[in-house]
């Protein structure tokens, strides 16, 4: 079997951090990337002890066969959701394990790696809209009100799409899309005044759910990260906050009780 | 009835595709993803209507989702709540929070003693059922998870096999 070259410190602590911070951004919950990392550093026999927090990650890394060690700290970007991205890292660490491979072939593979979304604009426009009106029809609905929601949706996500494009607070690019939705249907309902229109107007905003933050806060709690599980269960409830604060803005306009 | 069941299937695979192209899963995942959210939902309908009681029925629905993502991950290839957390995402209790925020907003205006103490539990009724429900969401989904970290046959193979290989490694050097 071929040994592989030992590789410079630098080089390991950098790359794991890298992976480290990229499996964080992408919406994986503190476990995985506690255990992919160990796993990494475990095919260089090296021993890892991290700290991850939601907006850093720092890592010492402890060389078997001499005291060295490496520590460093990398600021974490705010979340933008990319399973791909996790399901991609999760595979290649289980090659790095089983192939052995160098910490050169790994920086090639992570130059290569899909970071751009899988799905163009339009498509995922579209499919959330879809699934915003087929939420509508899950809570009783029915063919207006889908209507009504999907455009609601689509809508409301492009105006989340854009204002965050104009990089505007994260939390103020919700409140938009929620005013947005919620604006929509609120004011078909107003020229309508007979049409009963409350299915959509509770589902259209349904699509801004931080449903990935909400699942992350439990499974950490439950795994004993209760410091991270707080944070993105607090993350959840300001998130929660600013759509009901669009819903609310709407609901005010128009008067609707 | 059985007619209405099999309707609220397909919306609810829609409903898991869209958030799935929300969270940019891969492309071989979608399928599973949505045949997954449609029996999660099918699971939980169904046993609302055998009066269960709502968060016994959506623990019981998160709890099918985690254990088949186990399976799926398997087959597809990719990590477990890459399938699970689309899947789930349908069965949140959007209409219960929405009322509970409305009854929030009412009760701040209100000044008739008797409409306000109505309105109160009834607000208080739909924040705890979306609370709840919610809760038994994420334990339902967590806990297979949990589970199966510690079954995962495959796993514990590689690794041992992986030790075996590095020790050989040190003795040689």
């Amino acid at each position: 079997m071929e040994i592989v070259a030992k590789p410079n410190k630098y080089e390991l602590g950098e790359m794991l951090l890298e992976i480290g911070s990229l499996l964080i951004v992408s919406g994986a919950n503190t476990e995985r990337v506690k255990v992919t990392i160990s796993r990494i550093a475990g095919a260089f026999c090296c021993d890892s002890d991290l700290m991850i927090t939601n907006h850093a990650l720092m890592i010492t890394l402890t060389y078997k066969d001499n005291i060295k060690t490496f520590t460093s700290v990398k600021w974490v970007p705010n979340m933008h959701l990319n399973f791909n991205l996790i399901s991609d890292i999760s595979t290649m660490s289980w090659k790095i394990v089983e192939e052995k491979w160098s910490v050169e072939r790994i920086n090639n593979e992570m130059k290569l790696l899909d970071r751009k979304p899988l799905y163009s604009r339009f498509a995922v426009l579209f499919l959330v809209a879809l699934a915003g009106a087929s939420f509508c029809r899950l809570f009783g609905g029915g063919m207006t009100e889908m209507i009504l929601c999907f455009s609601g949706t689509l809508v409301g996500l492009f105006i989340r799409q854009e204002t965050m494009k104009l990089k505007f607070n994260f939390y103020l690019c919700i409140f938009f899309a929620s005013l947005t939705s919620s604006f929509l249907v609120g004011l078909y309902s107003f020229l309508n005044p007979g049409g009963e229109f409350i299915h959509a107007l509770s589902t259209s905003v349904l699509f801004l759910i931080p449903g990935v933050p909400m699942i992350n806060s439990f499974s950490d709690l439950i795994d004993g990260n209760i410091l991270n599980g707080t944070t993105r269960g607090v993350n959840v409830l300001v998130i929660a906050f600013a759509i009901s604060l669009g819903l609310m803005v709407s609901l005010l306009i128009f008067n609707l009780h | 009835m059985d007619f209405a069941l099999l309707e609220k299937g397909i919306w609810l695979g829609f409903a898991g595709i869209g958030f799935g192209a929300l969270f940019n899963v891969p492309r071989r995942t979608l399928a599973a993803i949505y045949i997954m959210s449609a029996l999660g939902g099918l699971l939980k309908f169904y046993m609302i209507s055998l009066e269960f009681g709502l968060v016994f029925a959506a623990f019981c629905g998160s709890s099918l989702i985690g254990f088949l993502s186990v399976l799926a991950a398997h087959y597809r290839k990719a990590p477990p709540m890459t399938f699970a957390l689309p899947a789930l995402i349908p069965m949140i209790p959007g209409f219960f929070a929405y009322k509970a925020m409305v009854g929030v907003m009412k009760l701040t205006a209100e000044k008739d003693p008797d409409v306000y103490s109505k309105l109160f539990f009834e607000t208080a009724k739909n924040g705890l059922s979306a609370c709840f429900i919610i809760l038994a969401l994420s334990a339902g989904v967590a806990i297979p998870l949990l589970i199966a970290r510690k079954e995962t046959v495959k796993r514990i193979k590689v690794d041992k096999v992986l030790e075996m290989q590095l020790e050989n490694l040190e003795e040689e050097n």
